[in-house]
C-alpha cells in the first residue's frame, strides 16, 4: 500500500525548497518585520546561530524523513504471509544514533554559549542610554542623557512616547521598565526581544551599524492584556546630526508658539561631528514647520494624508542621507509604508469637520478651566499646569508620526476621534471617552451634555499640532 | 491455538459490563473500563469544543483588522483554547487510556484504587464543566492558559475570569494527583505473574513515568496556584507587585510545572505509537532496554529545563547557558526513540491501517516539532522567536503532529477492543490525510509568521506587514483540519453500530490486551495470566518467531515456575469450560468468556457506588463558593463552601466505612 509515500515525498522536499525560497524573500521589502535584516551586530550574530541551526536543522529533517519514507515504502506489507524476523535490537546502532546527535548539539552548543555571552555583555559606557518605560499599552521612552532645566530649575528628561529615534553607527542601551504589568519590547529587524518585568530593571543594546535612514516597527511581544496587539512603536534610524538637531528640539519647551527652526538648524551643524561623512547639505523637501499654527483649516496639517499619499515604492533602508534645516522629525514623505499605520476606524465616529480649532482656546481650556481632565494625566514640559505622568508626554505631540500606541496616524480626523471616544478605538484604554453624547463601552452609558463639545475638541487638537 | 478461533461478538457496551446499562450504571460505575469510555467521550467532547475555539482565533486571523471577535473575545478564546486542549482535551484523552489499557496491559482486573478513580473522572468532568461555565456569564479566563502574573492580579483583572481559571485548574489538579496515585498503585502492585517491569507493554511503560511527572508537576502549580487565589481572594501580597513582588516567583513556579507538563502530554501518545508501530510492522519495539530509558531520561531531564520558556526575562549569560544546554540534551533521549520507530519498521511488514498512519504521522511531523524545538533552545535565537508565531508553529507540532496524531492512531488502534468493532478504515483514510494536509497547511506556515515578526496573542494585526498571506494560508489549514474532524466524528458514531465485528485480536497484536474478547468483559481476564516475555500473545500465535528470545532469566524458554507458584494463590485461577489443553506451556490463557458475569465464575468484583459522584460534587460546590467571596457575598460564600464541604465529607465518609467487594 504506497498511498502514503506519493504524497510525503515531494512534500518532504519541497519543505526545505520552501524554507529556502522564503528566507531569500525575507530580506524584501514585501516582508518588513523579518527577524533576518542584519541591521546591528545583535541580528547579524543571532542570524549566524540561526544559520547553523538551519543548515543542521535541515539536515536532520532531510534525513530523518527520507529515511522514514523509505522505510515504509521497502517494508511495506507485500503478502499477508509475510512472517519478518523479530529484531529485538542492536546494540551498535542504538549507540551511534545517541552519539552523533551529541555531536551535533554539540556543534550548536558552543556558538550558542558564545553568542549569549557576547550579547549579554555590559554595554560599552559611551553608549546611548534610553529608558524604555512599558504601559498598558503604550511605550515611553526616555533619553536621560538629553536634559534641559526649566526656568523654575526643574529638570526635564528628553521624553518621548511610542517613538524612538536612534542615531545610525552609535551603540543603543535600552534599560527596560515597566510600570504595570510584564511587556517585552521587540524590534525584530534589530535585534531580539527582552522582557520588561515588574520590579525588574533588564538591558537590551545593540548598534543599527548596516542601517541607513529609515522607519522600522516596533511591537509589545508579551501578552500584557486587552489591547496588547494594539502596543506598537515606531523606530527611526536617522544620521547622527539628526539624531541631535532632533534632541535639541525635543528639549524645547512646548512655548506655545512653536519652534524656531532657525535654532535648531544651528545645532545640527554644530553637533555634526559624528559619523556623517556625506553630510549632504541638499535641501530635499523642505520639512513643514509651521511657525504660526494658529492659522490653517483642521486638515491642513494631516501628516497622514501626505503619508498616504506617498505610498508605495519606498525603499525600505535605502532612504538617501538627508540632513535638513531645522530638522524635528522623520520626514512624512519618506516614511515606508509599513511603518505608516492601517487600523481602520471603528464604525459610527465622527465629527464636525468644518469646525477651525484655536489653539490659545484649546490651551486655555485645557489648563485653566481643566477641560477634557487632560491635566489629570498628561505631561507638556514648559506648561506648568501639565506635570502628570499617567499618559504620553504631549510636549511635542505634532512631532509624531502616529498616536494611540502606534495603531492610528497623527492627523486631524484621528487626534480628534481619539478625544472624543478613545476607548472605541482601542479597547481597554485608560483614556477616558469625552466626547459629549458619545457611547463608553468600559462604563456602558452615554457621555452626557457635559462632556466636550466637537468645538472644544477641535480648539484642544489646535493646541495639540501646534505643539511641534 | 484453537483458542483464539472464534472470536466472541459481544453487543458493544451492554453484555460488556456485566450487562447492565443504563444512566445509573455510569453514574455509579467503579470499571475502569467504563470510566475510561467516559473520560474518552468527555474529552473528545471537549476536543471538539478546543477546536471550534481555534476556528474562531483563526477566522478573526484570517486577514487584517477582522471584526469576528473583539480584542476581549480574543483573549477568552485563546486562553480557553489552550487550557481546554490541554487540561480538558489531551490530558483526559491520555486519561482515557490509562485507564482503558493500563490494566489490560498488565494483566489486572481493575485498577488499585477503583472508587477513587471514578471520583477522578468525575472531578474532571465537573472541573470542566465550571471553568466552561464562565462563558455563559461571559466572563472566561482571559489571562493566557500561562496566566502571568500581575496580569492575573486582582489589580489587573478584576473580574470573575481569572477566579475561574485558578479554581478550575486546582479542581483538575485534585483529578490528575488522584488519577496518577492510583495508575502508580496499579502497575507496581497488580502487574500479572511473571511480568516484571520489563516485560510491561511500552504504553504502560510510558504511562508509569507519565504518573511520576504528574505526582512530581502538580503539587509545583498547585502552590502557584494557592498564591494566586490568596492574593485575589484573601489580600495575600505573594504576586502583588506594589507591595514589592517579584513577578518571575509565578514564571518560575509555573514552568516548573509546564514543562513537564509538555512531556505529561506527549509521552502517552509516544506510548501508543509504540504499540501500534510493532503491530503493524509484525516486529517487537526496536530496543525495548533504551526505549524506556529514553522515556524515563526525556521525564527526568524535563525537570531541568523549565527556564528555557523564559530567556527573554533577563536570566543572565550562566542561567541561559544552563537552561540551552539542558534543553538541548533532552533532544538526544528523544531523538532515540524516533530513530527506534524508524527501526522497528525497517526489516519489518508495515501495514497501513488508519491507525499506522496515524503513527507513522507522529514519527514524520514531531521530528519537525523536535528541530524546531532544538532551534529555540538556543538563547539567543530563541529572543528572535519566542512569544512569536514561530512557537506557534513548534509547539502545535508536537501536540498536534505528535500528541493528537498519537491519540488518533490509539483510538483507531483500540477502538475494536473498547466496543468490539472495528472503525471504518475508509472514513479513517479521509480523516488521516485531511488532518495530515490540513494540520501542515495550518501550522507551517506559523514557522514564517513569526519570523516575519509576527507577535503571538494579538487579537489583530495590520495590513502591509508580510503576514496575510501565512495567516491566510493557516485560516484555510483549518478548515481542512475541521473538515478531517467530521469524518472522525462521523466514523466514531456510525461504527458504535455498524462497524465490522473486530473479534479479540484484530491486528494481530503481541501484548495481553488482545487476548481477551472485545470489549473485555467486566472481569477482564476469568483467569490471570501468567507471563514470560514482552509478546505473550506472538509467543503464542507464531512461536516460532519467538524462540530465540530467552524467556526468563532461569533459561526455561516458555515457564516462569517461579513466577507462576508465587503468584496462583493471589490471581484466583478459576477453571472454565474449554480450556487450552496446555495453558502452562505458552503461558497465556485465553478464555471465551462468552457472557459469564463475574458472579458466574465467582470472581469478587467492586461494587458500583455513587459516592464517589457526589463526593466530587461536594468538592466543586465548596471550591465554587470562593467566587462569590468577589460578588461581596460573603455569608453565600461561606454557606456554599461549608455545604460543599459537608457533602464532600458525609459521602468520603460512608465511601470509607463500605467494603469496596462483597465479602468472600
Amino acid at each position: 500500500m504506497p498511498v502514503p509515500t506519493r504524497l510525503r515525498r515531494p512534500l518532504a522536499a519541497a519543505l526545505p525548497a520552501l524554507i529556502a525560497v522564503a528566507l531569500t524573500a525575507c530580506n524584501n521589502a514585501q516582508y518588513p518585520n523579518s527577524v533576518f535584516h542584519d541591521h546591528t551586530e545583535f541580528n547579524r550574530q543571532v542570524g549566524h546561530l540561526f544559520d547553523i541551526l538551519l543548515w543542521l536543522g535541515g539536515f536532520v529533517f532531510i534525513f530523518v524523513e527520507t529515511l522514514l519514507l523509505y522505510t515504509i515504502w521497502k517494508y511495506r506489507r507485500k503478502s499477508e504471509n509475510d512472517r519478518p524476523k523479530h529484531v529485538h535490537g542492536n546494540t551498535t546502532l542504538e549507540i551511534l544514533w545517541t552519539a552523533i546527535p551529541a555531536v551535533i548539539l554539540a556543534i550548536i552548543a558552543v556558538p550558542t554559549v558564545q553568542t549569549i555571552f557576547k550579547t549579554q555583555a555590559v554595554a560599552s559606557a559611551d553608549a546611548l542610554q534610553v529608558e524604555v518605560w512599558g504601559h498598558q499599552w503604550w511605550w515611553e521612552f526616555r533619553y536621560p542623557q538629553y536634559t534641559t532645566t526649566e526656568a523654575s530649575g526643574k529638570i526635564d528628561t528628553l521624553t518621548t512616547a511610542n517613538e524612538l529615534y536612534l542615531p545610525v553607527g552609535r551603540k543603543v542601551n535600552f534599560k527596560l521598565q515597566t510600570i504595570d504589568v510584564l511587556h517585552s519590547f521587540w524590534i525584530p529587524q534589530m535585534g531580539g526581544k527582552r522582557d520588561l518585568i515588574t520590579n525588574h530593571v533588564n538591558y537590551l543594546w545593540f548598534t543599527p551599524d548596516s542601517v541607513g535612514e529609515g522607519a522600522w516597527n516596533g511591537f509589545c511581544a508579551e501578552f500584557c492584556g486587552t489591547s496588547h496587539a494594539n502596543m506598537h512603536f515606531k523606530v527611526f534610524t536617522v544620521t547622527p546630526p539628526n539624531f541631535d538637531a532632533w534632541t535639541k528640539h525635543q528639549l524645547t519647551m512646548a512655548a506655545f508658539g512653536a519652534v524656531a527652526p532657525a535654532v535648531a538648524a544651528a545645532s545640527a551643524v554644530d553637533t555634526s561631528k559624528r559619523g556623517a561623512q556625506t553630510p549632504q547639505s541638499q535641501p530635499g523637501p523642505s520639512q513643514v514647520v509651521q511657525t504660526t499654527p494658529t492659522t490653517g483649516s483642521p486638515n491642513a496639517a494631516a501628516p497622514g494624508t501626505v503619508a498616504a499619499a506617498s505610498i508605495g515604492g519606498q525603499p525600505m533602508s535605502a532612504t538617501p542621507v538627508v540632513q535638513q534645516a531645522g530638522y524635528v522629525a522623520f520626514p512624512h514623505d519618506k516614511l515606508p509604508r509599513h511603518v505608516i499605520p492601517q487600523t481602520p476606524l471603528p464604525a459610527g465616529l465622527a465629527y464636525n469637520e468644518s469646525l477651525k480649532g484655536d489653539p490659545q482656546r484649546g490651551l486655555d481650556f485645557m489648563t485653566k478651566q481643566m477641560g477634557g481632565g487632560c491635566i489629570g494625566c498628561h505631561a507638556i514640559a514648559g506648561n506648568p499646569m501639565m506635570k502628570a505622568l499617567v499618559g504620553p508626554n504631549l510636549t511635542h505631540v505634532a512631532s509624531r508620526t502616529t498616536i494611540a500606541g502606534g495603531i492610528y496616524p497623527n492627523d486631524t480626523k484621528h487626534l480628534t476621534l481619539w478625544i472624543k471616544n478613545a476607548r472605541r478605538m482601542k479597547p481597554g484604554v485608560i483614556m477616558p471617552t469625552l466626547g459629549a453624547g458619545e457611547y463608553d463601552p468600559v462604563t456602558k452609558t452615554n457621555i452626557p451634555k457635559t462632556g466636550l463639545n466637537d468645538q472644544q475638541i477641535a480648539d484642544i487638537v489646535a493646541y495639540l499640532q501646534a505643539l511641534k | 491455538m484453537a483458542t483464539m478461533a472464534a472470536p466472541t461478538a459481544l453487543r458493544p457496551h451492554t453484555d460488556a459490563y456485566g450487562g447492565e446499562s443504563g444512566i445509573w450504571a455510569w453514574l455509579t460505575t467503579v470499571d475502569h473500563k467504563r470510566i475510561g469510555t467516559l473520560y474518552l467521550f468527555t474529552s473528545l467532547f471537549f476536543f471538539i469544543v478546543g477546536g471550534l475555539e481555534a476556528g474562531l482565533i483563526r477566522l478573526q486571523l484570517a486577514g487584517p483588522n477582522k471584526h469576528v471577535l473583539s480584542a476581549e473575545a480574543y483573549n477568552q478564546m485563546f486562553t480557553m483554547h489552550g487550557t481546554t486542549m490541554i487540561f480538558l482535551a489531551i490530558m483526559p484523552l491520555s486519561a482515557a487510556f490509562f485507564n482503558y489499557l493500563i490494566p489490560l496491559q498488565i494483566g489486572a482486573r481493575d485498577v488499585a484504587f477503583p472508587r477513587l478513580n471514578a471520583f477522578s473522572y468525575w472531578v474532571y468532568l465537573f472541573g470542566a464543566m465550571f471553568m466552561n461555565f464562565s462563558w455563559f456569564i461571559g466572563a472566561a479566563p482571559n489571562g493566557g492558559w500561562f496566566g502571568y502574573a500581575p496580569l492575573t492580579t486582582m489589580q489587573f483583572s478584576p473580574g470573575l475570569n481569572i477566579d475561574f481559571w485558578v479554581i478550575g485548574l486546582q479542581i483538575l489538579g485534585v483529578s490528575s494527583l488522584a488519577a496518577a496515585f492510583n495508575f502508580i498503585t496499579t502497575i507496581v502492585n497488580m502487574r500479572a505473574p511473571g511480568m516484571n517491569l520489563m516485560r510491561m507493554g511500552m504504553f504502560t511503560w510510558n504511562a508509569f513515568v507519565v504518573q511520576f511527572l504528574l505526582v512530581l508537576a502538580f503539587p509545583v502549580i498547585t502552590i502557584a496556584l494557592v498564591f494566586l487565589q490568596f492574593d485575589r481572594f484573601f489580600g495575600t501580597n505573594f504576586y502583588t507587585i506594589a507591595a514589592g513582588a517579584d513577578p518571575l516567583l509565578w514564571q518560575h513556579l509555573f514552568w516548573v510545572f509546564g514543562h513537564p507538563e509538555v512531556y505529561i502530554l506527549i509521552l502517552p501518545a509516544f506510548g501508543l505509537v509504540s504499540e501500534i508501530i510493532p503491530a503493524f510492522s509484525r516486529k517487537p519495539i526496536f530496543g525495548y532496554p533504551v526505549m524506556v530509558y529514553a522515556t524515563m531520561l526525556i521525564a527526568f531531564l524535563g525537570f531541568g529545563v523549565w527556564a528555557h520558556h523564559m530567556f527573554a526575562v533577563g536570566m543572565g549569560p550562566i542561567g541561559d547557558t544552563v537552561f540551552g544546554v539542558t534543553t538541548l540534551l533532552i533532544a538526544i533521549p528523544t531523538g532515540v526513540k524516533i530513530f527506534n520507530w524508524i527501526f522497528t519498521m525497517w526489516g519489518g511488514s508495515i501495514r497501513f491501517t488508519t491507525a499506522m498512519k496515524f503513527a507513522v504521522g507522529l514519527v514524520g511531523l514531531f521530528t519537525i516539532g523536535g528541530i524546531s524545538g532544538v532551534m529555540h533552545a538556543s538563547p539567543p535565537a530563541d529572543l528572535q522567536q519566542t512569544d512569536t508565531y514561530f512557537i506557534v508553529a513548534h509547539f502545535h507540532y508536537v501536540l498536534f503532529g505528535g500528541s493528537m496524531m498519537g491519540i488518533f492512531g490509539g483510538i483507531y488502534f483500540y477502538y475494536p477492543k473498547m466496543t468490539g468493532r472495528l472503525l471504518s478504515e475508509k472514513l479513517g483514510n479521509w480523516h488521516f490525510w485531511l488532518t495530515f494536509i490540513g494540520m501542515n497547511v495550518t501550522f507551517f506556515p506559523m514557522h514564517f509568521s513569526g519570523l516575519l515578526g509576527m507577535p503571538r496573542r494579538i487579537y489583530t494585526y495590520e495590513a502591509g506587514q508580510g503576514w496575510e498571506t501565512f495567516n491566510k494560508l493557516s485560516t484555510y489549514g483549518t478548515g481542512v483540519l475541521i473538515i478531517g474532524t467530521l469524518f472522525f466524528v462521523y466514523n466514531f458514531f456510525r461504527s458504535f453500530s455498524n462497524g465490522a465485528i473486530a473479534g479479540n485480536d484484530p491486528w494481530g497484536g503481541g501484548t495481553l490486551e488482545w487476548s481477551i474478547p472485545s470489549p473485555p468483559p467486566e472481569f477482564n481476564f476469568a483467569r490471570i495470566p501468567r507471563i514470560t516475555s514482552r509478546y505473550p500473545m506472538w509467543d503464542m500465535k507464531t512461536p516460532a518467531l519467538t524462540a530465540e528470545v530467552p524467556h526468563t532469566a532461569n533459561g526455561d524458554k516458555r515457564l516462569d515456575i517461579d513466577v507462576a507458584g508465587k503468584h496462583t494463590a493471589e490471581g484466583h485461577p478459576v477453571p472454565i469450560g474449554n480450556e487450552p489443553k496446555q495453558p502452562a506451556e505458552s503461558g497465556m490463557h485465553v478464555e471465551h468468556a462468552t457472557g459469564e458475569s463475574a458472579k458466574d465464575l465467582g470472581i469478587p468484583m467492586p461494587n458500583p457506588t455513587i459516592k464517589p459522584l457526589i463526593c466530587a460534587a461536594g468538592l466543586i460546590t465548596m471550591f465554587s463558593g470562593l467566587l462569590f467571596i468577589h460578588e461581596d457575598k460573603l455569608p453565600l460564600a461561606l454557606t456554599i463552601m461549608m455545604g460543599g464541604a459537608l457533602i464532600m465529607v458525609v459521602s468520603l465518609y460512608g465511601w470509607l466505612l463500605t467494603p469496596l467487594e462483597d465479602a468472600h
